[in-house]
């Protein structure tokens, strides 16, 4: 029963901590004095100091009498990447006896001969849960292990109480072992990491070839995900909900290819004030691009801490209306579906305001399909809520060609109505313009400033300027001497019919088809 | 009894070499004729005997005239039927108990699914005559009946999923009918044997199968609300130029591929193909199938009314009392010119248009209604007086009509004010530059003297004046 590990202090940490244990961001050097069992190298996280313990590892790596066949030196050297940098992204560098730990090439062979002998399931799961202890032993028993037994008696002992042991604490046993949920690993606290955008993407590039070097071995069979048939999502380990550590209120949102990391992922608590901060920076900056890559990140980290709830809601619902400001509606469109799925557990929000919008989304892209499911969605109270009935009218107001109907509802547009209103309004004023022009022969300018909701002639003017319309306006003077345009609007009929339907041809919305 | 006699109807059935009657033998449900058959067959072997059971029986009974091949072929559908049987049976049980277990209705779908995977494997390499896909299609059929009871259970097993993978939001993408979707590509498998079948002898071919199939991945996607998946089979079929003529194919795959092709295009608003194909599956129904008529016209119905403006007449209506139901209050409403009449009309019937997916296609025929309202005004306003020289033949109605007219019939047909309906006056010259924009109406409006001036011939196209 050897269990090889180094010197982590199993007793100095608390027993497992509470899910959302708010710590306090550091700005120091902490830590509880962990064993040193090397001189602890200068916590700088830009330019890192190797310390002479962890050269030496490096150079004992690279040595050619420890070189094992069939481990060629690349492998190695991305293994010892993998090492060294995931110690030192949880600032445990120091907290490793280097000088006894194996060397990457063993634990390549290690792992090989793990994968080989055992079904990866099972494999996985007694790596987790039971012991340990078979899977890595050959490449261990080098005369340095031996230090390390004793040890590994206190932390098997100390196992059993464990109910889910925090993998943070077998520090380098997951190192030698890989599986799928990395996520779950790593419940250090990390440091002081964040300002540094740089150090941090080298992380993340690290950190991404690491885990495409263990994936295939885990959890699912080592098919590659594509051509793996959907697996049930409860079966996938992967799934299971982190628990987050971090303390930022800022984050950048990263496309996740990998199972996240708990200190990357903020707990709930920290993303309410997040959300409070992030308000409040729209209101005064109004700048979308920061805003938008913000609310995606905090969606994230609800998302991989399976966080669905009241605030959920309510992130999803600022994001929506903020893209709808901005007129972002792929964005919008994404989150909408979200709020759909939101609604119906019940979870509070404003389902009225946001059906609503839902229809008129679906008024601007044209699409019958999803206005019939809508429509069949709709129960009679929601029929009879002035904002669902307002966009009602506006959609049955366009589908019988009642452009007047439809021009006064703009004027009248509820909530955030009117920022979705305006993406169709320009193709709506086309198509009444067209009709116009087939029933009329000529019209008074004020006459379509009117019909046409436009705030006033001029905004009218410029309208059917950019509509090449200009040639088509005449100035009269009335006998009280008062000016007057008329539009022979039966003239642009051609040019106008030919805009509209250009209008209508392409709904170019982002992330859609 | 033994699994001999068990399998002696299969062997009868297979001597006739009819599709229907050995699809019968394979049948999830027993006949009404002898309720008891399944718990007959299924009581005639175990799990641990099943397969030499079956195997004795094959050898040892009657003889069909089946190759060796073929008989292990047919062993290994018979004994996935046999376990789908067990799994049926134990889930019927359980539901009479009212102790259905999440898993069970799974098992079923996915027991059935082995016989449907056993057909195409066999049929695929040939084992199996070309004349199976017509059993195998009845056991895809099946097969869909079972996804969507275990879909519908899964549902309530399990209402929401969690997004799985590395998903950025919380919701994954809705799907609900995991089981049918995974039928829906059997059923793509089953429709591509068909289609891809390269045996020179037509009469031996598989692709006899390929409307039919087609149709029930119709069905499917329909009930998946994933049509527009529809569309790749048709063009498959339209651009496979080997396939026997169409009029060769038996009526009744005819008539349902013609229908969905129809509702297919009537729901990308392509009404004109929508009317073609609807009419040609009508005139090809056979007559007695009630039911399947109703549904040909409930969209036959309003595709007529956009393409032609017409309404179906009160015999069509009296010969269908469901389509009656449906339709009867908007046809009287159009004909009047009652525009309240037709709202109301249309408010009521909502639920059941939007089910059918026709109510924004009849919302649109509210223009009609409206042209004969107008018309009614226009006939209202009379003759022009004769001038010198002129005969009655020459009489020519008034053209030139006040705009206040027109606006005081929609007043009186929208039961005025209160109603929140029309009542502007901009509002009516709006409804008729609509009615002028899409040629329901002949004319212009003069805002300046109030007139709508209305050609002097064929001001209402299609209607007489």
């Amino acid at each position: 029963m050897s269990f090889p590990t180094s010197t982590v202090a199993w007793s100095q940490y608390p027993m497992q901590p509470p899910a959302y244990t708010s710590v306090p961001a550091r700005t120091t050097l902490p830590r509880p004095a962990p064993p040193p069992p090397a001189t602890p190298a200068p916590a700088t996280p830009q330019k890192v100091e190797w310390s002479p313990a962890v050269r030496a590892y490096v150079s004992r790596a690279f040595d050619a009498e420890n070189a094992i066949a069939g481990i060629s030196q690349a492998e190695m050297t991305e293994k010892l990447r993998a090492i060294i940098s995931s110690f030192a992204e949880r600032d445990a560098l120091d907290a490793v006896d280097w000088p006894n730990h194996p060397l990457p090439q063993e634990i390549l062979r290690a792992e090989r001969a793990a994968a080989k002998s055992l079904h990866p399931q099972v494999y996985q799961h007694s790596a987790l849960m039971t012991s340990p202890n078979e899977l890595a032993n050959p490449p261990f028993d080098t005369p340095q292990s031996k230090k390390r037994k004793s040890q590994d008696k206190d932390e098997l002992q100390a196992r059993p109480a464990e109910a889910s042991i925090p993998p943070w604490r077998r520090t380098n046993l997951e190192d030698r072992i890989t599986y799928s949920n990395a996520h779950n690993d790593k419940r250090h606290k990390k440091n002081a990491l964040f300002g540094d955008t740089a150090s941090k993407l080298d992380q993340a590039d690290l950190e991404k070839r690491k885990q495409r070097f263990q994936l295939p071995k885990s959890g699912n069979k080592s098919t590659p995900p594509w051509s793996s048939p959907r697996h049930d999502s409860d079966s996938d380990m992967s799934t299971a909900p982190v628990i987050g550590t971090n303390q930022s209120l800022e984050k950048s949102y990263f496309r996740l290819t990998a199972p996240p990391k708990a200190e990357t992922v903020r707990p709930l608590h920290v993303l309410e004030k997040s959300l409070a901060m992030l308000t409040k920076k729209w209101k005064a900056e109004k700048n979308y691009n920061y805003i938008c890559n913000q609310f995606k990140s905090l969606r994230q980290d609800l998302t991989v801490q399976h966080i669905k709830n009241a605030f959920t809601v309510k992130v999803y619902e600022i994001h929506a209306r903020v893209a709808l400001e901005k007129g972002d509606l792929g964005e919008y469109n994404q989150c909408q579906t979200q709020l759909k799925a939101l609604y119906s557990q019940k979870l509070g929000g404003n389902p009225a305001e946001f059906t609503a919008y839902r229809i008129l989304y679906f008024v601007y892209t044209c699409n019958k399909t999803d206005m019939n499911d809508l429509l069949a969605e709709l129960t009679p109270a929601d029929k009879t809520h002035p904002w669902i009935k307002h966009a009602l009218n506006v959609r049955s107001a366009l589908a019988l060609g009642n452009y007047h109907k439809f021009f006064r509802l703009y004027l009248d547009a509820q909530n955030m109505g009117g920022y979705l209103m305006d993406m169709f309004i320009e193709r709506e004023r086309l198509h009444a313009l067209a009709n116009i022009s087939r029933a009329y022969t000529n019209v008074a300018q004020r006459f379509l400033t009117d019909e046409l909701g436009f705030e006033n002639d001029d905004a009218c003017r410029e309208f059917l300027d950019s509509h090449g319309a200009q040639h088509i306006i005449d100035e009269k003077v009335d006998e009280q001497g008062a000016r007057q345009f008329r539009v022979k609007v039966r003239e642009g009929a051609a040019v106008f019919e030919s805009l509209r339907a250009a209008a209508f041809s392409k709904v170019d919305i982002k992330g859609q088809i | 009894m033994n699994m001999q006699e068990a399998l002696a109807p299969f062997q009868d059935a297979y001597a006739t070499g009819s599709a229907q009657a050995v699809a019968d033998f394979l049948s999830p449900d027993p006949p009404s004729r002898d309720p008891g058959r399944l718990y007959d067959f299924w009581r005639a072997s175990n799990e641990d005997k099943i397969e030499g059971d079956v195997r004795y029986a094959f050898k040892y009974g009657r003889t069909s005239g089946m190759s060796p091949g073929e008989a292990t072929a047919w062993l290994d559908i018979v004994v996935c039927y046999w376990r789908a049987v067990d799994k049926i049976l134990k889930a019927d049980q359980a539901k009479n108990q009212g102790k259905l277990s999440d898993r069970q209705l799974m098992d079923v779908y996915d027991a059935w699914k082995d016989i449907t995977s056993n057909f195409i494997k066999y049929i695929s390499n040939g084992t199996l005559p070309h004349w199976t896909v017509f059993t195998l299609y009845f056991t895809a059929n099946n097969l869909r009946k079972f996804a969507i009871k275990a879909d519908e259970q899964l549902a309530k097993a399990k209402p929401v999923a969690f997004s799985a993978g590395f998903q950025d939001d919380v919701v994954s993408a809705v799907k609900k009918s995991e089981k049918l979707e995974e039928a829906a590509r059997v059923f793509n498998r089953i429709f591509a044997l068909c289609l891809g079948d390269r045996t020179p002898d037509m009469m031996q071919s598989r692709k006899w199968g390929v409307y039919c199939i087609a149709n029930l991945q119709f069905k499917t996607y329909f009930k998946l609300k994933a049509i527009s998946l529809s569309k790749n089979v048709v063009r498959s079929i339209e651009a496979q130029n080997d396939l026997p003529a169409f009029h060769l194919y038996p009526a009744s795959h005819r008539v349902t591929y013609k229908y969905y092709l129809g509702v297919i295009s009537f729901l990308q608003e392509d009404y004109t193909k929508a009317e073609s194909c609807l009419t040609e599956a009508l005139n090809l129904c056979y007559a007695k199938s009630v039911k399947n008529k109703e549904l040909i016209l409930t969209y036959l119905i309003p595709c007529r009314l956009i393409t032609q403006h017409t309404v179906p007449t009160a015999e069509l209506l009296n010969e269908f009392p469901h389509l009656k139901r449906l339709f009867g209050g908007l046809v009287s409403s159009i004909r009047k010119g009652d525009l309240s009449g037709f709202d109301k009309a249309l408010a009521e019937g909502e639920p059941e248009f939007v089910k059918r997916r026709v109510f924004l296609t009849l919302e649109r025929s509210r223009d009609i209604a409206l042209r004969n309202l107008l018309r009614k005004v226009f006939l209202a306003e009379g003759w022009e007086d004769l001038k010198e020289g002129q005969t009655e033949k020459d009489r020519i109605r008034k053209s030139r009509i006040p705009t206040a007219h027109f606006v005081a019939a929609l007043r009186i047909g929208t039961a005025g004010a209160g109603s929140g309906q029309v009542v502007e006056d901009d509002e009516v010259e709006c409804l008729m530059a609509n009615m002028i924009y899409k040629g329901l109406m002949k004319g212009y409006i003069s805002r300046e003297h109030g007139m709508v001036v209305l050609n002097k011939k064929g001001a209402f196209p299609g209607t007489g004046v």
